[in-house]
C-alpha cells in the first residue's frame, strides 16, 4: 500500500460539506449517461424473453411487443443446440483461448509497460509505443489480409519460399494444428499495444518522488517495480482481470471468423461459441436460438464476474469492481 | 420487475402505433437486393410522375446490396417495422420465402377474404406463366397453401453445366466431344497433357478450377432441396430425363452417405493429388475469388457454371476465348429453388398493401416501368442502337447498377447489345422446353428438427468443401464425417424430410 | 516546466542498468517492428502488378510495380471522399459527446461521499454483462427513436461504454487525492467548478486515453451502418471496405443460386490487389493522424506526472 491510496482508505467517514446540494449536483452529472443506459440498454432487455419463446413475428394486427405474449413458451428448447455431441469442442476452444490470453496478455502488457517506462531515450519509447499501438487500429478483416499475404496457398510468401527452397510446403489453411499458435500470436499482436498504453498511462500517473524515496532507501530497480509500480497498477490489473473473466464465454468474433478465412478444416481449432451460433443462425434464421445463446453467455459471464469480484473483495476491498 | 417490464412494453407499443394518413399519391417503399445504385434521382422523377398518373402511387426504392440485404430484411421482418412495403424475397438468401411466409411475415396475395392478386393484380395472371404461381404456393401461418409473393419471370429453370475453355482445349489437339465422351471420371489424361504444356514456361497452372459446392451436382444430378439451407439432403435426378424419378425414387437421402458421393469424392481426391485442382478453391473465403479469377483470365481448362440461356456468348466475348457449356441434364430442370429464385412480397406490416399490389402489377406488365427501373432513363443511362438493343452508358455502369433478375419480369425488357432483337422470344422458347422435377412443389420445413440442423450443418461445413474439391481424402475423412453426422442426429433430419415429402406427394 | 525537467534529471540517476535497457530496446523494438511490417508488406502487394504476383507470388520485392489497384480504387470517386468526411465527422462528434458523458458519469462514481454511488455503479456495470440482443435494440433505435438513415444512428448507439466509465473511474482513483476535493469544497467551489478547474487537469492522461479508445472505436465501426443506414451518402469509410468484403462473401456463399448474374457481379468485384489497396486507403489516414493523436496522449501523460 502506498501513501496516496491509504489516505482516503484510512478515513472512517467520507464527508464533505454540502449534503443535499452536493448530491443533487453530482446526480445531474450522471443523468445524460444514465438516461442513455436506460433507453438503449435496459429497455431492450425485455427481449431476453425471446430466449424462451417460439418467436412469432410482429405484424400490423399484432405489433411488437404484443407478439411476444402470443408466442408459444418453449422453455429451454432454444438452448438445446448449444449442447450437442459437437459443442464440447467449441466450448473448450472458447474458454481455453480466453484463459490463455487473459494470463498471457496481462504478463506481456505489464512487462512492456514497465520496460517502456524505464527507457531513458523518450523519443525511442514514443516510437515503440506508436508502432505497437498500430495493430489495434486495424479491423480483423484487414489483419486477415496481412496474414493471408504470407500464408496464401498459391501466392503466399511463406509458401512460395518453401517451394523455392524445395522444402515441404505447409498447407496453412488446412492444418488445424498450427492455429492455436497463430491465433494467439494474432491476438497478442493486435491487443498488446492497447493494454500497454493503458498500463503505461497508469504508471506515468505514479508520483516520481516515490521512486526516488525508494531509491534513497536503497531499493534496487527490481524492488522498486515490485513495491512501487505493481501496487499502483493493481487496481487497473484487477479491474481488467475481472472484466475479462466476465467475457470468458464470449469470443472475439472477428478474429475467429475472418482470420482463418472461414476455412472449414480449421474448425477443430477455430470454432468458438460466437462463430458456432452465427453459423447456426444463418442456416436456421431462428431469433430465439441466437438470443438464447447470447443470454447464456451473459449468464455465465455474470456468474464468473460475481465470483471473481467476491474473491477480490475478500482479499482487498479497495480493488473490487463494486 | 414484471410490472415494470409490462409497463415498458406497453409504452413501446403505443409509440410504435403511429397513424399514417396522407392525401395525394401513396408512397410505398421497396427493399431490393444486389444493387449498386448511388444516384437514382433521374429515374425516380420520371417513374413517380408516371406512376402518380397511372395508379396514384409513388415509390421509394431502398437499394439493398449483397452486403446488407440479409441484415436489412431479417431485422425488418423480425422487428415488425413498417419501413418497407415491398420486400425482395427468394428461396436462398436469409430472407427466405417459405419459412418467413409460414411465420407470417408477408401478406397472402390470394387470400380468399381479400384477394389482392385478383383485385389489383389481374394482369399478372395473364403475363406470368401458371407454372410460376404453382411454384410460389407455400404454407402460411394458418397452415393453408397460398401465394405470398409475386414470382419473378426470369431463367426459372436450372442449368448445371461444366464450363470448358475450348480455345485451350483445341491448342492441345482435343475437341469438346472428347471432353464429353471421357466424362468426369475420365479427364485425367487431358488434364495431365494440358497442365504439362501450360507449365512449360515455369509458371503454375491448374486445369480444373470450379465451384466446390456445385461440382457434385454436375456429376450426380443432385438438385438443391428447397428449404434445406444447410445443403444436407440429396435427391437423385434421372439425368436422362429429369422429369422421371431417379435411381433412388422419390426419396431424400443423406448427401454424404451414398456410394455415388464416395466415388465422386475419391475421383476428386485423385485429381487433387495429381495437382490438377487449385488448392485455393477448397478454402471458404478464397474459393470463389480463385474460381472466378481463373475464368475471367481464361486460365483454366474446365470449370463449372450455373448457366442461363445465351450465356456462352457473353462469357466468350468477355474472356476473349471460346467458351462452351456442357449441361449435365437432358433439359434445364425446374425446381422450387429456381422458381422462387427472385420474388416480391408485400410486408405484413405494410400500411399500403393495395398500392403495393397495384405497383407490382404494373412493374411486371408495363415495359416502360420495368425498363425505367431496371435500365434507367434512355439518353442518360442507356442508348438504343440501330438494332433496337440497349447499350449502357458510363452513368449507368457507375451509378445505377441494378440486379436485373431481382426486380421481376425480365421478359418485357428490351434486348441488350449482342443479344439480337428476337432474344426474348428465343429465351422464352428455350425455357418452355425445361422440365419439372418429380418433387417439384415440395419445400422442406426445417422447423421440427432445427436443433439437429444447427449442429449438423456446423459439422458438414467442416468437411464439405474439402471433400468436394478433393483436398480431403474420402478414405479417412468420409467415415469420420458420417460418424459425426450420425451422432448429431442426421438420421432424424432425413426421416423428417422424407415424412414431409411423402405427405406432399400423397396429396 | 522547469520543475519537470529537474525531476527528470534527478530521476535519471535512478535508471535501470545500461545492459538491461539495451535488452528492453531489443525486445520492444523487435515487437514494434513486427507490428508494422505486415502493413508495409500489404502496401508493397497493392503496388505489385497482377502478373508479378502470378509468377512469383506475394513478395517484398515484386518484379513489376503497378498502380492499377489504386486507379481502380480512385474510380470510387465521390463516394470515397464522402465516406472519408463521414468517418471524420462521426469520429469527432461521437468522441466529444462520449468522452464528456463518460467523465461526468465516472466522476461521481469515484466520489466516495456520493450517496447513489452504488446504484449508478451497478446501473452501468450490469449493462456490460446483460443485453437485450440485436432485435430489441434495433426496435428501440429504429422504430422508437427513429434513428434510421441519420448520422445519429452512427453515433448514439455507442455513446456510453461502461468499460470506459470503469477505466475513467480507476484513473480518478489512482491519481486524484481525496483531500483535494475536500479542500476545494471548503473553498466553496461548486461541484462542476471543482471538476473542471481542479480535477480534470489532473486526470488528463486518463481523458486522453479514453478519448483515443473511443475515437478508434468510432473510426473502426461499420456494424451500425449495416444495421441502420441504407443511404450511401452516410456511409463511413470502414463500411466501404466491409461492403466489398461482405459482397464478396455473400456472392461466394450464394454463387450457385444467383447463377450468371452473380458471375457478372463477381467480375466487377475488386481483385486481391485492389482490396489490399483499399486496406491501405483505410489505414493510411489513421497512420497519418495517429502521431497527432499520440502527441495529445503523450502531452497528457507528462502533465499527469505533475501533481500535488
Amino acid at each position: 500500500m502506498n501513501a496516496a491510496n491509504t489516505v482516503p482508505a484510512r478515513r472512517k467517514k467520507h464527508v464533505t460539506p454540502g449534503g443535499r446540494k452536493k448530491t443533487f449536483w453530482l446526480t445531474t452529472m450522471m443523468l445524460p449517461a444514465a438516461a442513455w443506459l436506460l433507453l438503449i440498454r435496459y429497455l431492450p432487455m425485455g427481449g431476453i424473453m425471446m430466449s424462451f419463446l417460439d418467436y412469432r413475428l410482429p405484424t400490423r394486427k399484432m405489433p411488437f411487443p404484443v407478439n411476444l405474449f402470443h408466442s408459444k413458451w418453449v422453455g429451454l428448447d432454444n438452448f438445446k443446440f448449444l449442447f450437442t455431441s459437437e459443442s464440447a469442442q467449441m466450448i473448450r476452444n472458447t474458454i481455453g483461448y480466453n484463459v490463455l490470453w487473459i494470463i498471457l496478455g496481462l504478463i506481456i502488457a505489464v512487462a512492456f509497460a514497465i520496460m517502456m517506462s524505464e527507457l531513458t531515450k523518450k523519443f525511442l519509447a514514443k516510437t515503440y509505443q506508436t508502432m505497437m499501438f498500430f495493430p489495434y487500429f486495424l479491423s480483423w478483416v484487414v489483419v486477415a489480409y496481412f496474414l493471408f499475404a504470407f500464408m496464401d496457398p498459391t501466392n503466399g510468401m511463406i509458401v512460395r519460399s518453401q517451394k523455392a527452397a524445395g522444402g515441404n510446403v505447409i498447407d496453412w489453411y488446412n492444418s488445424p494444428q498450427y492455429w492455436p499458435v497463430i491465433l494467439t500470436v494474432c491476438s497478442m499482436w493486435k491487443n498488446t499495444g492497447y493494454s500497454t498504453v493503458l498500463y503505461l498511462s497508469a504508471i506515468t500517473g505514479i508520483d516520481r518522488s516515490q521512486y526516488e524515496a525508494a531509491a534513497v532507501d536503497g531499493a534496487t530497480k527490481w524492488q522498486q517495480v515490485i513495491h512501487v509500480t505493481l501496487p499502483h497498477l493493481k487496481p487497473m490489473i484487477v479491474i481488467l482481470l475481472i472484466m475479462n473473466v466476465g467475457k470468458i464465454f464470449n469470443a472475439d468474433f472477428g478474429l475467429f471468423w475472418s482470420v482463418p478465412m472461414n476455412s472449414a478444416p480449421l474448425f477443430p481449432a477455430t470454432q468458438v461459441v460466437d462463430t458456432y451460433v452465427y453459423r447456426a443462425y444463418t442456416t436456421t434464421g431462428n431469433v430465439g436460438m441466437s438470443t438464447a445463446a447470447g443470454f447464456l453467455q451473459n449468464l455465465v459471464g455474470f456468474i464468473c464476474i460475481m465470483a471473481a469480484n467476491t474473491i477480490v473483495r475478500k482479499l482487498d476491498p479497495d480493488s473490487s469492481l463494486f | 420487475m414484471k410490472k415494470f417490464l409490462a409497463l415498458l412494453l406497453a409504452a413501446l407499443m403505443l409509440l410504435s402505433l403511429t397513424p399514417a394518413m396522407a392525401d395525394g399519391p401513396e408512397e410505398i417503399s421497396i427493399l431490393l437486393e444486389g444493387n449498386n445504385v448511388t444516384d437514382d434521382a433521374a429515374v425516380l422523377e420520371k417513374l413517380n410522375a408516371y406512376l402518380t398518373e397511372k395508379i396514384n402511387v409513388t415509390v421509394k426504392p431502398v437499394w439493398g446490396t449483397w452486403a446488407n440485404f440479409d441484415d436489412l430484411a431479417r431485422n425488418a421482418v423480425n422487428s415488425g417495422n413498417n419501413t418497407y412495403d415491398i420486400m425482395f424475397t427468394c428461396s436462398w438468401t436469409s430472407n427466405e420465402y417459405a419459412p418467413y411466409a409460414k411465420k407470417g411475415a408477408y401478406v397472402r396475395l390470394d387470400d380468399p377474404e381479400d384477394n389482392l392478386l385478383e383485385t389489383y393484380g389481374a394482369d399478372l395472371k395473364t403475363v406470368l406463366p401458371e407454372l410460376l404461381f404453382e411454384g410460389a404456393m407455400t404454407e402460411g401461418p394458418d397452415g393453408q397453401k397460398g401465394i405470398y409473393a409475386v414470382p419473378g419471370f426470369k431463367d426459372f429453370a436450372t442449368m448445371s453445366t461444366w464450363d470448358v475453355n475450348v480455345t485451350l482445349l483445341e491448342k492441345y489437339g482435343y475437341t469438346l466431344q472428347d471432353v464429353i465422351d471421357a466424362g468426369f471420371y475420365g479427364w485425367g489424361d487431358i488434364f495431365a497433357k494440358v497442365k504439362a504444356g501450360e507449365q512449360a514456361d515455369g509458371s503454375v497452372f491448374y486445369p480444373f478450377i470450379f465451384e466446390g459446392a456445385v461440382a457434385e451436382r454436375n456429376v450426380n444430378g443432385t438438385p438443391i432441396v428447397t428449404g434445406d439451407a444447410g445443403s444436407l439432403l440429396s435427391y437423385y435426378m434421372n439425368l436422362e430425363d429429369v422429369s422421371t424419378p431417379g435411381a433412388y425414387g422419390n426419396v431424400l437421402l443423406n448427401k454424404y452417405a451414398t456410394p455415388e458421393f464416395e466415388k465422386f469424392a475419391a475421383q476428386m481426391h485423385e485429381y487433387y493429388e495429381a495437382g490438377y485442382i487449385d488448392p485455393a478453391i477448397s478454402m471458404g473465403d478464397t474459393a470463389t475469388d480463385t474460381w472466378r479469377n481463373a475464368q475471367n483470365s481464361a486460365r483454366y481448362l474446365i470449370s463449372s457454371e450455373v448457366s442461363l440461356y445465351g450465356y456462352e456468348v457473353t462469357t466468350s466475348n468477355a474472356r476473349g476465348i471460346q467458351v462452351a457449356y456442357i449441361m449435365s441434364t437432358d433439359a434445364p430442370y425446374i425446381d422450387n429453388t429456381s422458381v422462387q429464385g427472385a420474388m416480391m412480397a408485400i410486408s405484413a406490416n405494410s400500411e399500403h398493401p393495395e398500392a403495393a399490389m397495384k405497383f407490382l402489377n404494373l412493374l411486371n406488365t408495363d415495359p416502360y416501368v420495368m425498363t425505367l427501373l431496371n435500365y434507367g432513363v434512355e439518353g442518360i443511362h442507356y442508348t438504343l442502337n440501330d438494332e433496337g438493343e440497349v447499350v449502357f452508358t458510363d452513368v449507368r455502369n457507375n451509378s445505377y447498377t441494378v440486379w436485373t433478375n431481382g426486380l421481376g419480369n425480365v421478359t418485357i425488357l428490351p434486348p441488350q447489345k449482342g443479344q439480337g432483337a428476337d432474344f426474348q422470344e428465343r429465351f422464352a422458347a428455350f425455357y418452355a422446353g425445361s422440365k419439372k422435377l418429380p418433387i417439384y412443389g415440395f419445400t422442406f420445413d426445417p422447423k421440427p428438427v432445427e436443433n439437429e440442423i444447427a449442429a449438423v450443418s456446423n459439422i458438414k461445413e467442416a468437411y464439405m468443401l474439402g471433400l468436394c474439391t478433393g483436398a480431403r481424402d474420402p478414405q479417412t475423412d468420409l467415415p469420420e464425417l458420417l460418424k459425426k453426422l450420425d451422432d448429431a442426429g442426421m438420421q432424424k433430419i432425413v426421416d423428417e424430410a422424407n415424412a414431409q415429402l411423402k405427405a406432399f406427394l400423397g396429396e | 516546466m522547469t520543475s519537470i525537467a529537474k525531476k527528470r534529471s534527478a530521476f535519471r540517476g535512478n535508471a535501470v542498468s545500461g545492459r538491461a535497457e539495451a535488452l528492453f530496446h531489443v525486445t520492444l523494438g523487435l515487437f514494434a517492428l513486427c507490428c508494422i511490417i505486415p502493413f508495409i508488406f500489404v502496401i508493397i502487394i497493392s503496388l505489385s502488378s497482377e502478373d508479378s504476383i502470378r509468377r512469383i507470388g506475394y513478395s517484398f520485392t515484386p518484379q513489376v510495380f503497378s498502380l492499377d489497384a489504386y486507379t481502380q480504387v480512385l474510380h470510387l470517386g465521390d463516394s470515397l471522399w464522402r465516406s472519408y468526411f463521414n468517418s471524420f465527422l462521426v469520429t469527432a462528434v461521437g468522441t466529444l459527446l462520449s468522452v464528456s458523458m463518460c467523465v461526468l458519469y465516472a466522476y461521481p462514481l469515484f466520489r466516495k461521499d456520493y450517496r447513489f454511488r452504488g446504484f449508478f455503479s451497478f446501473l452501468s456495470f450490469f449493462t456490460m454483462i446483460f443485453g437485450g440482443g440485436l432485435i430489441p435494440t434495433y426496435i428501440v433505435c429504429n422504430s422508437l427513436l427513429k434513428m434510421g438513415n441519420t448520422y445519429a444512428a452512427l453515433i448514439v448507439p455507442m455513446l456510453v461504454s461502461p468499460f470506459n466509465i470503469i477505466i475513467m473511474r480507476t484513473f480518478f482513483q489512482t491519481s486524484v487525492p481525496f483531500d483535494l476535493i475536500e479542500a476545494s469544497t471548503i473553498d466553496g467551489a461548486g461541484e462542476y467548478t471543482t471538476l473542471v478547474r481542479i480535477i480534470l487537469p489532473i486526470v488528463k492522461p486518463g481523458i486522453a486515453t479514453v478519448a483515443l479508445l473511443t475515437a478508434l472505436a468510432y473510426w473502426n465501426e461499420w456494424f451500425l451502418c449495416l444495421l441502420y443506414v441504407t443511404d450511401r451518402n452516410l456511409y463511413p469509410l470502414q463500411y466501404l471496405l466491409m461492403e466489398m468484403q461482405r459482397n464478396a462473401e455473400f456472392l461466394a456463399r450464394n454463387s450457385s443460386m444467383i447463377g450468371a448474374a452473380g458471375a457478372e457481379a463477381l467480375r466487377t468485384l475488386p481483385s486481391q490487389t485492389m482490396r489490399m489497396a483499399v486496406v491501405v486507403f483505410i489505414v493510411l489516414p489513421i497512420a497519418c493522424a495517429y502521431p497527432f493523436f499520440q502527441r495529445y496522449v503523450v502531452a497528457g501523460l507528462t502533465i499527469g506526472s505533475v501533481k500535488g
